[in-house]
């Protein structure tokens, strides 16, 4: 596929009204605006997906690591060139453009969460079966298995009341460009809309509802036919809404001009016309670097497409930022591996396995994840090995961002994840006053042969349930489940296997992780 | 308007028709031929999915024909003249743009976009006028040994495509290790899974996993090791596509670097590729001893797996495409005929199209349309196309020889989304309002006893429609034909043929908008 602009965007209207969600803010009361201002379900999230495999270890680049520059010897950044972000990480040069806000700034401003060793267990180098895992949020290695629909799209198609006979007034996803991803799909209809160009959907969409009923889904004809009708009925519904929020809407900045950063402009702009989309999805192709993936000057296909994903980021974030919607949305990059450690004779990299992953937005704990890559204990076939399962962050969107509960996200994975924490949990005046808060919990002894006690202060009478996770976010058992009355709680545990842990604490519906080594 | 007139009026405006039951979803014809004498709607069918469907004229002239006798002639006999070039373009250098002043760089660039414009409104012209399957299974071997015409900032030269083409239209129904052998020493192909950079010591694997992954056996059937060897094999193969590069053996014909070919032994699926000496480190034993041995090895180890993967994509793009819905019975004994045929292609496509289970009800009106499909068919069936259809199938994701990946079209229910669909009702409107009203009388002439309004719209719905519809929709069609005229009125509007082109372009334009109006 040709390397096209996606957009023709006109020039932003100015608006002269202050606006909220694109509607004049006079137009509320006070009291519906605190509501509207507390109001759960106006989060956003966009999910970045970078296809081709990105280059994890020229991303974030281990400089103190010799083995790096061993088997890199003409692609690898050099401690001096790359750029020391807060005495943390080193990031590749390309990712902080001069003169930009972009994720180095928003690295120093508390806007980026790093997720290094992000990956899954058996990695399958695969680009569509990789990208299947990761889209459809099942890690399954039997290539029989088919992988057919999405995560997001399993939860909202749960989630929306009626979906999808009654259609939300709303999409409740929206992609930018291309067919519509798996991602967006469910078993029950996509939730999504697939959008080029705002006025050209509206162009085309009006008037395109079908003038026939469903079909019985008893026939293969009859499934296709329908599938078909809702297409129509969302082309010619949604077409008008989403024109409403583009006309309304607006940006602040002039963004750079290149397609993805046209991407991350359209959202912004039609977050701003007050769409109550729930999910964006936006993509960047290009980064499977088997050739010419950086020159010694460090130009080249990587840096070109690094410095165009932090430019789109960047950008949109300060345009969020001066619209007022920044603490309403959540960024995250999706990319289905990373690349072999040791470089190739194409000056590329071919596909590898573990690798790092952006968390970003206002309500992100900024910070960075998971320890640099380990060279020296690469796997079996020479990739680095994975931290943290990719869907711990997707169980923090679900449940720290969407609000879902664990048993939700267990429907969605069909296994359950120990969110990895890379997302703030708001709290309120009503979460202190119902004890919804984190506790201060204590486990001892730690390491232990055995059992172990969990204690905590504990303010109001709760209810409480610990579960034990492994490392890797994955579920291994619930010990403990009960009540707890005002004052110090002491639980015993008693873990079932030996192992490295996560004791997950939940009071009140409020989880607090506390590792737990049980040796034997 | 008399009171009657105007509630009929009413009755066709406001009033969706129900339909009647879809066929059935069991499908019971398996493998067996289908022997029944063939009717006009089995005309239809077989040349919608084998080819891009049949005028009025030449669907009629095989009723009552049996199915293994049109199939052997829609098939050809594979040794048909070469195609005439689009151009004499095909034959020239393009200059190399790396390096050139802006200006050059940007002329050269244009010039490519021209001459793939060209190369895919003749191709597309070709399918329109095609009478057999050549087109049609010239782009279905197209759309799975995938290159890009455009893939970042990487070009395929629409030279390299064009002689591509050839060998998918030669080789369509020969022996698939043929087509194998040509297809790994394509110079579009070494150029974009980076063959051509494949050089000893420092293998570049990207080939080398796509020949198993997407193109022969499917995941699973290999290791990675496997992988890394057939790398090792397919070394120093290289190619051109600037006349500043080396071409030993003239312009876009691969060559052998014998510097860059691995001579050591490999080991591949269990089996081992000899070692050579220096002295037989030439084209001709490369090619035939190590490049067409690998080949040989994936049929011969993995002969279930390639029967099994080949069979299956056939199936998924002539018959039936859901993921999910398959019949594994049929499947399978269409694999096993294709091995029992020892790969032969021809055996393959034949046992197909004339099964039982092609021709049985369940499966008709199943399958989405693609792009091309939908484009090619209406242009064939209507007598009438758009200038730049290239444009047309490009704005419904389809640009020819472009595909998003090397995975090709995700295909299915993809095609459909709320981007595509209006296009694609767009490009309906447009084409059926661009038929002038001699081409619409000479169009409605072909249909027997057109000047009986029921029987014509039975036939223009049987025509272009997948599926029998029920009498209330046939109702509702006759109205969008007569307009509250009454039926023994259609001859005296046969007179006037600015009336008579105006209300079967209302009839087509109504027909448009039915969902199955995308099935096939």
């Amino acid at each position: 596929m040709k390397r096209r602009t996606f957009l023709k965007t006109t020039a932003a209207a100015s608006v002269g009204t202050q606006l909220l969600g694109g509607v004049p803010l006079r137009a509320f009361s006070p009291d519906q605006l605190q509501n509207l201002l507390e109001a759960d379900d106006d989060r956003i999230l966009i999910v970045v997906q970078l296809f081709g495999g990105n280059d994890g270890l020229n991303t974030i680049i281990p400089v103190d690591d010799p083995e790096y520059y061993n088997i890199r010897p003409v692609i690898a950044v050099q401690k001096s060139d790359a750029v020391s972000v807060l005495s943390r990480v080193h990031m590749h040069p390309a990712l902080a453009p001069a003169g930009s806000y972009n994720l180095k700034t928003m690295f120093e401003d508390g806007r980026l969460a790093i997720v290094q060793g992000i990956g899954y267990e058996n990695p399958n180098l695969s680009h569509f079966r990789s990208t299947d895992i990761w889209l459809s949020g099942f890690n399954s290695s039997d290539p029989n298995k088919r992988l057919i629909d999405g995560w997001l799209g399993r939860y909202w198609a749960n989630k929306i009341q009626g979906f999808p006979e009654n259609l939300p007034s709303d999409p409740t996803a929206v992609q930018i460009g291309g067919t519509l991803s798996m991602l967006l799909q469910s078993p029950k209809g996509d939730i999504g809309i697939a959008l080029t160009d705002p006025e050209k959907f509206f162009e085309q969409g009006q008037g395109l509802s079908p003038d026939l009923d469903p079909m019985p889904e008893d026939s293969r004809y009859g499934r296709e036919f329908n599938f078909i009708r809702l297409v129509a009925e969302q082309s010619d519904r949604y077409s008008s809404v989403v024109k409403q929020a583009f006309d309304r809407g607006r940006n602040t900045l002039t963004y750079d001009d290149n397609g993805f950063v046209k991407q991350m402009q359209l959202v912004a702009r039609l977050i701003s016309g007050g769409l109550k989309s729930k999910v964006y999805l936006v993509y960047m192709g290009g980064f499977d670097t088997h050739v010419q993936q950086q020159n010694e000057d460090l130009t080249g296909l990587h840096p070109f497409l690094l410095e165009k994903l932090s430019l789109g980021i960047g950008q949109f974030m300060q345009d969020a930022l001066a619209q007022g919607f920044a603490d309403r949305v959540v960024g995250m990059t999706v990319s289905e591996f990373g690349r072999r450690p040791y470089q190739n004779g194409s000056r590329g990299t071919d596909h590898g396995a573990a690798s790092v992953q952006f968390v970003f937005g206002n309500k992100v704990r900024a910070g960075v994840y998971g320890d640099a890559p380990d060279l020296a204990n690469l796997n079996s076939n020479g990739d680095l090995r994975w931290q943290y399962d990719y869907r711990r962050v997707y169980a923090d969107i679900l449940e720290t961002w969407f609000g879902g509960t664990p048993e939700a996200t267990e429907a969605v994975f069909e296994e359950r994840f120990l969110p990895l924490g890379v997302l703030q949990r708001p709290t309120s005046v009503q979460d202190a006053y119902d004890g919804r808060t984190q506790v201060n919990v204590r486990a001892y002894p730690n390491p232990t042969a055995t059992s172990a006690v969990l204690e905590w202060q504990q303010g109001v009478p709760a209810g409480v349930t610990i579960e034990l996770y492994g490392t890797d976010g994955r579920f291994v058992e619930t010990l403990h489940r009960g009540t707890v009355q005002p004052g110090t709680v002491q639980i015993p545990i008693h873990p079932s296997r030996p192992g490295a842990f996560i004791c997950n604490v939940i009071v009140n519906g409020r989880p607090t992780p506390v590792p737990l080594s049980v040796v034997r | 308007m008399e009171r009657r007139q105007f509630i009929n009026h009413l009755f066709a405006l406001g009033k969706r028709p129900s339909l009647a039951d879809g066929p059935p979803l069991m499908v019971e014809g398996g493998i067996e031929p289908y022997t029944t004498p063939l009717t006009l709607e089995d005309v239809l069918h077989l040349y919608r999915r084998a080819g891009f469907g049949a005028t009025m004229a030449q669907a009629r002239a095989q009723v009552g024909r049996q199915a293994a006798d049109v199939v052997n002639e829609l098939l050809g006999t594979g040794d048909e003249p070469p195609h005439d070039p689009p151009g004499p373009w095909v034959d020239t250098w393009t200059e190399n743009p790396q390096g050139a002043d802006l200006q050059t760089r940007l002329a050269i660039e244009r010039s490519w976009d021209a001459n793939m414009a060209n190369l895919a409104n003749w191709w597309i012209g070709r399918m329109a006028s095609d009478t057999t399957s050549i087109e049609k299974l010239t782009l279905f071997w197209s759309s799975h040994w995938v290159t890009e015409f455009g893939f970042d900032n990487i070009f395929s030269i629409p030279q390299m495509l064009f002689r591509q083409l050839q060998i998918f239209r030669t080789k369509r129904l020969g022996d698939l290790r043929e087509m194998a052998l040509e297809i790994t020493l394509d110079p579009a192909m070494l150029q974009y899974l980076g063959g051509t950079y494949n050089i000893k010591g420092r293998a570049n694997e990207n080939y080398a996993r796509e020949l198993m992954e997407l193109f022969l056996t499917g995941i699973g059937w290999y290791t990675e090791g496997d992988v890394k060897e057939a790398a090792r094999v397919l070394t120093g193969w290289r190619t051109q596509r600037f006349s500043d590069e080396p071409a030993p053996n003239d312009k876009y014909v691969t060559w052998f670097d014998a510097a860059a070919h691995d001579i050591g032994a490999k080991q591949f699926l269990g089996q081992t590729i000899a070692a050579r000496t220096e002295d037989n480190n030439t084209a001709f034993q490369v090619k035939f001893d190590e490049v067409f041995k690998l080949i040989q090895i994936i049929f011969d180890v993995r002969a279930d797996a390639v029967s099994g993967f080949i069979a299956d994509k056939a199936y998924r793009y002539f018959v039936y495409s859901s993921p999910t819905e398959v019949d594994p019975t049929f499947l399978a004994d269409l694999a096993a005929a294709y091995r029992n045929a020892d790969f032969d292609l021809r055996a393959l496509f034949a046992t197909m199209f004339t099964s039982a289970h092609f021709f049985d009800p369940a499966i008709r009106g199943a399958q989405i349309t693609t792009p091309l499909e939908y484009l090619a068919g209406l242009q064939r069936r209507l007598g009438k196309g758009l200038a730049n259809p290239h444009q047309w199938v490009e704005n419904m994701d389809q640009p020819v020889m472009d595909p998003p990946t090397v995975a090709g079209w995700p295909g299915y229910r993809s095609w459909i989304s709320t981007n595509t669909y209006p296009m694609r009702r767009t490009y309906a409107r447009t084409l059926i309002q661009a038929m002038s009203d001699a081409e619409v009388n000479t169009w409605i002439r072909t249909f027997d006893e057109y000047d009986d309004a029921r029987k014509f719209t039975a036939n223009v719905v049987t025509f272009l429609l997948p599926v029998a519809v029920s009498q209330e929709r046939m109702d509702y069609y006759l109205q969008a034909l007569l307009q509250n005229a009454p039926d023994y009125d259609w001859p005296s509007i046969l007179n006037d043929a600015s009336a008579a082109a105006k209300r079967t372009r209302d009839l087509l334009i109504t027909l448009s908008k039915a969902p199955d109006f995308q099935l096939c």
